[in-house]
């Protein structure tokens, strides 16, 4: 207001504010102001003095007007009601406007808080926080702008913490919950009695078989065997790479063997599977069902050995959660396994062939019947998806790896979880079981591969096997002599398997390897790839 | 009571009068007061009147008796005088007996001053004390005294008037120890009652509240009390001659009879008591009651102290075996505090106890990390209880390579009796543990945590980032201009440059250029300051700026450490191993070099950043395969041309995270074995670094 021509203003009137040449004291009165201040600039006059009413009252009274007449008129202007003598009651202005003043200020506050809160521009969201703060999501006649300062000023207010509170403590809860979960049954449908007794029955005599045959490969002498290691060493360490097919034009996710080593199934990111015959690499087969990334194509146990061709084959999975059953000679899936909501990362099939495990994300992983035609298992446990999924050789355990960095191993005939495999750090993405029984061999994302002891319920060695994460650990499927490892490193590599110290790293692939096999008679290795590629691997020398 | 109490006041001066009858020495000390008598009531001495008065008295006459007596001496003015001897006579004796006679005249004062009401209230506020002895002497009266007090003293057996003689000393002294009792300094409550207790009456109890109140009161009479004995002590000592012998012959008759005088009095005294020993040695007084006599207090402080402390730890140690647990008065919750206070000493611990301590804690902790373990496994397989582990876990340890008869989780569920060898695979339905039960194991988060959303940060042009700064600092100053223009704040001073100052201070510029430019370029300087010292303060500190360094060095590490295993093949070169070392503490990496032939292992533990750096480092930036120095190959010339041939180089053997560092700062080891160097890992729990690099050599050796 008067701030900036503040000098104008004491200069008397009828004087130019500019200095003029005429009359003298004018430049005299600056000049004494300057030497007033004169470090200082022209200082500011908050108020204006317009003169005294004493001088006129003093006259007044001088000229007699006040005393009796005055008096009176005064009286009756009491009783009029225009003059208020009040009681000596003070208002203190004082306080009134700094309490004003005040609120200015706090509204001048509240007004830059709300330019420094970032709200969001969609509306739905506005609606949402708004409804979030229990305020009206919209007025009538409001835009979707109006509504965005509403939003922002009412943030301006409680504070943007409201918001972020709301949603922490929905977190909170929701982990909460999770969190209180502690071990507790729930009685399933009474075809999973029969199935696991069923499985027991099967189990328990291969068990006995499998140990017969360890005590008998034992009391093969010291010496013999050892030669035979080492020309499986010697063998393995020739490995070479074969023959190299460009399977699609995606990514190839997975490859598995028949189980009579003539075919190679591969599944792909594009949706197809396809079959390949061993070891020309010619394609056999299309099988055209999938929509999305095919994350696990394989062979039933007895596929291509005793199994009709026109019964069920293979079975695939993808990552929006499709399962397609297949048989060898049609293109289309024989069967759909519905039932799951989210992305299956691998089926594995029983050794029985009766059963089908599939893990799925959302942290499950089931078994089916398919004689039954049901899913007899939903099985939990894991707190994050779960990816892969091995059967132990006699058909009586089921190891799970799952994204939580953890595997389990369960009992299929009991339901129960009985070893833990903790010691990850990341996602385990393989987890297979040795032919001897009792070894397990899990790959993670830490880039390294461990193998456990189901005896001993401990892991053995960590084998810090890859420079990138390990995707796929197969043991050699007929002695379980030596580990492949396959990684993110477009590596495959062969470990020994008591000792697991390196014998033999596959390198020839331009991208990272997504999945491996070793095929059932033990002579071929296939390694698939992010490269779109798929290698077959052997030995030189035989 | 009152009544009765001055009948026994009465009765008490009958007796000391017919007391005083038997001595022949108390008359001796009468006679002056007769002489004085005499000669107030006649005008003159006249000893045979004298001698008749005392042979009056002496005989214990009354005062009829004496009249008839004296009569023929004394004619008309026989009563007044025998009135008068009397009087002198009874006078004598209350100032013979000044202390229990104070006591007696308190009573009386005492009772004039509360009344009585207020004797009646005091009795029973005293109750604890005092009502007991009151109902005694109730009881005891119509024994102790067989008449009236009026009836001849003559009547009085000699030992009807020992016994009244003892009961009055026994109250008078149990007067003194109430009061003595409840008087502030001597609060020794256990001592001077320790006849009394057996006689209470244990139903005679009050409400506490009352007790309290009663109490007080009579906390706050003896406390008067005390004020007017206090003041009846000055008064008889202002009659000098009173105390004098008439005491002195009191007391001497007290003894006499056998009767212990209270202490109080002892201090006045200065003749002895009698001493009378019972059997075992222990002065007693003439009821065979044990007392205390003064011992002779030593004169050194030292010795002094000794028996005091001697004395108090006696007193300690009797008083509460002696009457606590008999006082039903007594409040266990009320503890005494001790006048001294304990001396501390050393105390020292025995040989080995707190080793004993330290081992069943160990013992302790150890147990609990026992069951730790098992109820965490128990968690993890979701298996609850531990029996059920118990019964799920392989019953012995195999060894390594052992086939088992039965594999541990088949062992489960087959039950006992199940026929094994047999080769009966018949189906069966008896396993055990087999239902329709589906398991819901406890879930555990993962070890890492990486649900946590990635956020990219949001990148600006530069175009983007110029408009938004004009836009906030424009609001900012229009919010400045609102202030002003509401008067909230003073409006800022105009801002003048040597450019603008024309315009902005015109007038004043012409008449004195000078002092404005001055006043410019001080308000400019002005400027420059406030905008180096804001820039100044947004400036971190050294230590701070170090801090965000280092902090940004170190890396988050919480979500898994980074790992990576060099192999190379020649590090002898100091050079090189100074390059390794500084690299790695430069970038706080931790780990361990492992030398050994042309095995050298190096391993490095840290962030991926300084990883990274260390990984270009050492697959790049260290030219591994330079020649050393010439001087080295000076002396051997074989080595260096087998160093030659195999060229030296540095490959990574594995890369990958863990959960937690394994190594601590970076340390050289010479291994001059294969094992050793095995150890060496193993003992970090690494060892498969080492098999990895050692395997990884002998197979780049074979190829």
């Amino acid at each position: 207001m008067a701030s900036s021509r503040a000098p104008a203003v004491r200069v008397a009137p009828g004087r130019a504010p500019l200095p003029q040449p005429g009359p003298a004291p004018s430049p005299r009165a600056t000049k004494n102001k300057l030497s007033e201040d004169s470090d200082a600039p022209p200082p500011k006059r908050s108020h204006i003095f317009y003169g005294s009413l004493e001088e006129k009252e003093r006259e007044r009274i001088a000229k007699g007007e006040s005393g009796l007449l005055g008096r009176e008129r005064v009286k009756a202007a009491i009783e009029a009601g225009n003059i208020n003598i009040t009681s000596g009651e003070v208002f203190d202005l004082e306080d009134h406007i700094s309490e004003r003043q005040a609120e200015v200020l706090a509204e001048f506050e509240r007004r830059k808080r709300a330019r420094q809160i970032n709200v969001s521009t969609d509306d739905s969201e506005v609606k949402a926080c708004l409804r979030a703060l229990g305020e009206p999501i919209t007025l009538f006649g409001e835009g979707p702008a109006e509504r965005r300062e509403r939003l922002r000023n009412i943030l301006s207010v409680v504070g943007t913490d409201a918001l972020e509170k709301t949603k922490k403590d929905d977190e909170k809860s929701k982990k909460s919950k999770e969190e209180y979960q502690q071990t507790w049954y729930h009685e399933g449908p009474n075809s999973l009695k029969t199935a696991r007794l069923w499985i027991a029955n099967y189990s328990l005599p291969r068990a006995t078989k499998r140990l017969e045959e360890a005590r008998l490969y034992k009391e093969i002498p010291e010496a013999t065997r050892t030669s035979q290691k080492q020309e499986l060493h010697k063998s393995l360490r020739s490995l070479n790479n074969f023959c190299s097919q460009i399977g699609d034009d995606r990514p190839i996710s997975y490859c598995h063997f028949s189980p009579n080593s003539k075919l190679l199934a591969t599944a792909c990111w594009s949706g197809l599977c396809k079959l390949w015959s061993v070891p020309d690499c010619s394609l056999v087969h299309t099988l055209r069902g999938h929509n999305t990334n095919v994350g696990a194509i394989v062979f039933h146990p007895q596929a291509t050995v005793s199994l009709d061709k026109k019964d069920i084959n293979l079975a695939s999975c993808a990552a929006d959660g499709s399962v397609k059953l297949w048989n060898l000679e049609s293109d289309e899936p024989v069967a759909d396994i519905e039932g799951h909501t989210m992305r299956v990362a691998r089926v594995m099939w029983h050794p029985s062939g009766r059963f089908l495990g599939t893990t799925c994300y959302d942290h499950s992983w089931r078994l089916w019947d398919l004689q039954a035609q049901e899913e007899i298992l939903h099985q939990e446990g894991h707190s994050k998806g779960v990816y892969d999924i091995a059967f132990h050789i006699d058909g009586s355990l089921a190891g799970t790896g799952g994204m939580d960095a953890f595997g389990r191993v369960w009992d299929l005939r009991t339901g129960r979880c009985i070893m833990f495999l903790e010691g990850h750090l990341k996602e385990i993405y393989g987890i297979n079981f040795s032919p001897n029984g009792y070894h397990i061999a899990t790959g993670s994302g830490d880039n390294t591969c461990k193998v456990w002891d189901l005896r001993q319920r401990k892991c053995v060695y960590t084998i810090p096997a890859h420079q990138n994460l390990v995707t796929g650990v197969k043991f050699e499927p007929t002695h379980g002599n030596f580990l492949l490892t396959g990684a993110y490193d477009n590596t495959a590599k062969i470990w020994t398997h008591p000792g697991w110290s390196p014998l033999k790293t596959l390198a020839g692939h331009e991208g990272k390897v997504m999945g491996l096999d070793i095929s059932s008679d033990g002579q071929l290795i296939a390694t698939c790839s992010y490269d779109r590629t798929f290698k077959l691997w052997m030995a030189e020398s035989l | 009571m009152n009544y009765i109490i001055e009948g026994k006041i009465q009765i008490i001066e009958v007796s000391l009068l017919v007391k005083m009858s038997l001595s022949k020495r108390e008359l001796d000390e009468l006679k002056p007061w007769i002489e004085k008598t005499v000669k107030r009531v006649l005008g003159f001495s006249e000893p045979t009147v004298v001698t008749a008065a005392l042979n009056c008295v002496g005989k214990g006459m009354d005062k009829k008796k004496a009249a008839d007596h004296l009569k023929p001496f004394l004619d008309d003015s026989t009563l007044r005088f025998v009135d008068k001897l009397f009087e002198a006579v009874e006078e004598g004796r209350s100032s013979r007996h000044s202390k229990s006679n104070s006591d007696r005249n308190r009573k009386r004062e005492l009772k004039d001053v509360f009344g009585d009401d207020s004797e009646i209230s005091k009795e029973s506020s005293g109750v604890k004390k005092r009502r007991i002895p009151r109902f005694e002497e109730v009881e005891e009266e119509p024994e102790v005294i067989p008449g009236p007090p009026s009836e001849s003293p003559g009547m009085l057996t000699k030992l009807q008037i020992k016994q009244m003689m003892e009961a009055a000393t026994r109250q008078i002294e149990e007067r003194k120890k109430q009061l003595s009792f409840i008087s502030p300094p001597a609060p020794q409550p256990k001592t001077p009652s320790s006849s009394q207790p057996e006689r209470l009456p244990i139903g005679n109890t009050i409400q506490p509240s009352q007790a309290a109140t009663f109490m007080n009161d009579a906390i706050e009479k003896a406390r008067k009390a005390a004020e007017l004995q206090a003041r009846i002590q000055a008064q008889l000592a202002l009659k000098p001659g009173l105390i004098g012998n008439a005491n002195m012959v009191g007391l001497a008759n007290l003894h006499a009879m056998g009767i212990a005088p209270p202490k109080v009095e002892l201090k006045d005294q200065t003749k002895p008591t009698p001493l009378i020993l019972d059997e075992q040695g222990r002065t007693v007084d003439a009821t065979g009651k044990e007392i205390e006599l003064t011992h002779r207090m030593p004169t050194l402080k030292a010795n002094i102290r000794a028996v005091k402390r001697e004395q108090f730890k006696q007193q300690l140690k009797e008083k509460p075996s002696e009457d606590m647990e008999s006082n039903t008065y007594f409040d266990p919750r009320v503890s005494i505090a001790s006048s001294q206070r304990q001396k501390r000493t050393f105390k020292f611990h025995d040989k080995g106890k707190f080793e004993k301590i330290a081992q069943r804690l160990r013992t302790k902790a150890q147990l609990e990390k026992l069951q730790a373990e098992i109820s965490q496994a128990a968690r993890k397989t979701g298996i609850h209880t531990s029996t059920k582990l118990a019964l799920i876990t392989p019953k012995k340890e195999l060894k390594e390579g052992e086939i088992p008869e039965i594999e541990w989780w088949d062992s489960y569920i087959i039950p006992n009796g199940f026929d094994l060898t047999a080769g009966v695979y018949s189906k069966r339905d008896n396993y055990f543990g087999i239902t329709n039960l589906v398991e819901h194991p406890a879930q555990l988060s993962p070890p890492v945590d990486s649900d946590t959303p990635v956020t990219l940060g949001v990148y600006l042009t530069k175009k983007e980032q110029k408009k938004l700064r004009r836009q906030t600092r424009r609001e900012a100053q229009k919010e400045l201009q609102e202030k002003v223009r509401l008067g909230l704040m003073p409006p800022p001073e105009p801002k003048v440059r040597i450019s603008n100052l024309m315009r902005v201070l015109g007038t004043e510029a012409v008449q004195d250029p000078t002092k404005v430019e001055a006043h410019v370029r001080a308000q400019m300087a002005k400027r420059q300051k406030a905008h180096e010292e804001a820039n100044a303060a947004r400036k971190l500190t050294a230590e701070q700026r170090k801090a965000k360094k280092v902090k940004k060095l170190k890396e988050d590490i919480s979500q898994g450490v980074h790992i990576s295993v060099y192999r190379v093949r020649n590090l002898g070169n100091p050079a090189k191993k100074f390059k390794i070392e500084a690299n790695a503490g430069q970038l706080y990496l931790t780990g361990v070099v492992v030398l050994h032939k042309d095995v050298n292992v190096v391993v490095v533990e840290g962030g991926p950043k300084a990883q990274k750096k260390f990984k270009r480092l050492m697959l790049h930036r260290i030219k591994w395969d330079e020649q050393t120095s010439s001087t080295k190959g000076d002396d051997d010339d074989e080595s260096d041309e087998e160093s030659v041939k195999k060229t030296n180089k540095c490959s990574l053997v594995w890369e990958g995270t863990a959960k937690d560092r394994s190594f601590g700062e970076m340390k050289f080891k010479q291994c001059p074995t294969e094992n050793m160097a095995r150890e060496h890992f193993k003992k970090h729990g690494a060892e498969h670094y080492w098999d990895l690099a050692l395997s990884e050599s002998v197979l780049e050796s074979t190829d």
